[in-house]
């Protein structure tokens, strides 16, 4: 392996890196000097661009000249073979173990666990995912192996998600919309994808364009079926009935910590919060409308968002 | 801000280490690609390792905070027209700059031989998220249910995806999928949390629920357009 492989392109990457980080530059520029804010903000957004800007470089090199190679070629060779099925059971593998490593997916493990008050347990829902996205991928490969068209798979899938968003629980829904992105990570995107792409070009009757792409659309949409689906798992209880009755816009007061936790799962650095003793409080007040608490600014705000939920019925 | 890197550094070496690993065992027990790819493909590992954790670092600890600081003071000062402008600006810049997009669209340049320019691309699912997401924030400011969009959104989808051309399905149901990146995702968030705060006083935290959902819709709509106009 020589140096001049690695370095490869390096010029072309930072003029791409440079065009997608000014914007971003310009904006905040412009923003900070119309508001006035602290000079210290400026030289946090220098500092913050200039770490963004070499991260950036450094990350789409490293995709370019090793992650895609690899990938297409490994690919290119399993769809030369005459077993060439193996990338089906390869695939699996693999989003098996990207999506075990993603850490947007455990935080998104402990959500769930919670909205269920915990009867479903944080590693089920892990393993469900991981073979959940293991599965949808095994499928975008059979479908490039076989030849079956991409619609075939996508649209009884996304019409899936339709269904399921008209009889999950709006808790559930929630969580699992919003959590569409948290198995498409940067590993699925360069890696499997790459091999996708490696062995549509290679087989014959396949087209890289055509056949190998769809498989980050079938991981995104892994998460959000199987989050429905194990909302269903959760037996129903009263409280979750008086949350319907009383949100027409179906979203009931546990929403207010999931939306805590799910704020985090998507900065994927920061861990879930942990529910604390008030967000339990609150989420009783809710729901069976009982403001006789210690503390007046829950009472307040939970009447405030019961106002504000008629307001919108009226709209709606 | 220590406890930060330090938490960015473990989180990028435990979602690539297991890839690496899986790969490497591939590589010497089911399929031997040339030496010398395999180790420019443990060389790349090492520079997404290290790049992934400086953007990370860099985007978290700077430039989330000041997106935040924007966020609310557009809320606050702006009338809703701005808002809404504001918002549409920040989702296009921010996917511009959204590393995930750029690997995509990198990748389907090569694929289609350059028949698909990856700039076209990129410039497409900008327009898709910056349109959606300031129409995630109108409607948070409307009420509209989310789950009407999203339900229109869905089927819009279905049914646009037999008029586009082949080519072009695949990637635009891609395109949703990598709009959910480490870029965009803490951005649209900060957005949506500014946008309900100027529904008046009280946190309506769950209000923001749905950002990313609508938000990943946008790209598909917007790229399978971009097929019907170039196919």
């Amino acid at each position: 392996m020589s140096l001049y492989a690695i370095l490869q392109g390096f010029d072309d990457v930072l003029t791409e890196v440079l065009m997608a980080m000014s914007p971003v530059l310009v904006l905040f520029l412009i923003f900070l000097l119309v508001f006035k804010l602290p000079k210290k903000m400026l030289l946090s957004l220098l500092q913050g661009v200039l770490f963004a800007f070499a991260g950036l470089a450094l990350f789409l090199q490293g995709v370019h000249v090793g992650f895609l190679p690899v990938g297409n070629e490994m690919g290119a060779i399993i769809g030369a073979l005459p077993n060439r099925w193996i990338l089906i059971p390869l695939g699996f593998l693999l989003g098996f173990v990207a999506t075990m490593a993603e850490p947007a997916v455990r935080i998104l493990s402990d959500q769930v666990e919670k909205s269920s008050s915990g009867s479903i347990r944080s590693n089920t829902i892990l393993y469900t995912l991981c073979l959940a996205v293991g599965i949808f991928i095994a499928l975008g490969m059979t479908r490039i192996v076989y030849g079956i068209p991409f619609y075939y798979i996508i649209i009884p899938g996304y019409l899936l998600a339709i269904i399921l968003m008209i009889f999950s629980k709006p808790s559930f829904t929630s969580i699992a919309f919003d959590s569409g992105g948290v198995a498409t990570g940067p590993m699925t995107v360069t890696f499997i994808m790459a091999m996708a792409v490696g062995a549509a070009d290679r087989i014959a009757g396949r087209d890289a364009v055509i056949d190998g792409f769809g498989l980050i659309a079938l991981v995104a949409l892994a998460p959000i079926i199987m989050v429905m689906l194990l909302g269903f798992l959760y037996p129903d209880d009263n409280q979750d009935d008086d949350n319907d009755e009383k949100n027409p816009e179906g979203l009931p007061a546990e929403i207010e910590d999931n939306i805590e936790a799910d704020t985090s799962l998507h900065s994927h650095g920061e861990m879930p919060t942990d529910p604390s003793p008030e967000d339990g409080q609150d989420l009783e007040a809710d729901s069976q409308n009982i403001s006789y608490q210690d503390n007046n600014e829950d009472a307040k705000s939970s009447q405030g968002k019961e106002v504000k939920d008629n307001d919108r019925d009226s709209q709606a | 801000m220590i406890k930060d890197v330090k938490e960015i550094l473990f989180e990028v070496l435990q979602a690539i280490i297991p890839i690496v690993v899986v790969v490497s065992l591939i590589q010497f027990f089911v399929i031997r690609t040339p030496i010398d790819l395999f180790w420019q493909f443990i060389a790349g590992a090492v520079m997404v390792t290290a790049g992934l954790f400086l953007f990370l670092v860099g985007v978290r600890v700077s430039l989330l905070p000041i997106g935040e600081m924007i966020g609310s003071e557009v809320t606050s000062h702006g009338s809703l027209v701005f808002l809404l402008v504001a918002a549409f600006i920040f989702g296009f810049v921010i996917t511009v700059a959204e590393p995930d997009v750029r690997v995509l669209s990198h990748q389907v340049d090569i694929a289609s031989r350059g028949a698909i320019e990856s700039n076209i691309l990129i410039v497409a699912v900008a327009l898709g998220v910056g349109l959606f997401v300031s129409l995630a924030i109108l409607r948070i400011l409307l009420g509209i249910p989310i789950f009407y969009l999203l339900t229109a959104g869905y089927v819009l989808i279905v049914i646009l995806s037999f008029f586009t051309p082949p080519a072009f399905v695949a990637i635009s149901f891609d395109a949703g999928g990598v709009t959910t990146g480490p870029m965009a995702v803490p951005f649209i968030l900060a957005l949506g949390v500014g946008a309900t705060a100027v529904l008046g006083g009280k946190s309506t935290v769950s209000d923001t629920f749905g950002l990313i959902g609508l938000a990943s819709i946008g790209p598909v709509l917007s790229v399978m357009i971009l097929g019907v106009i170039f196919g």
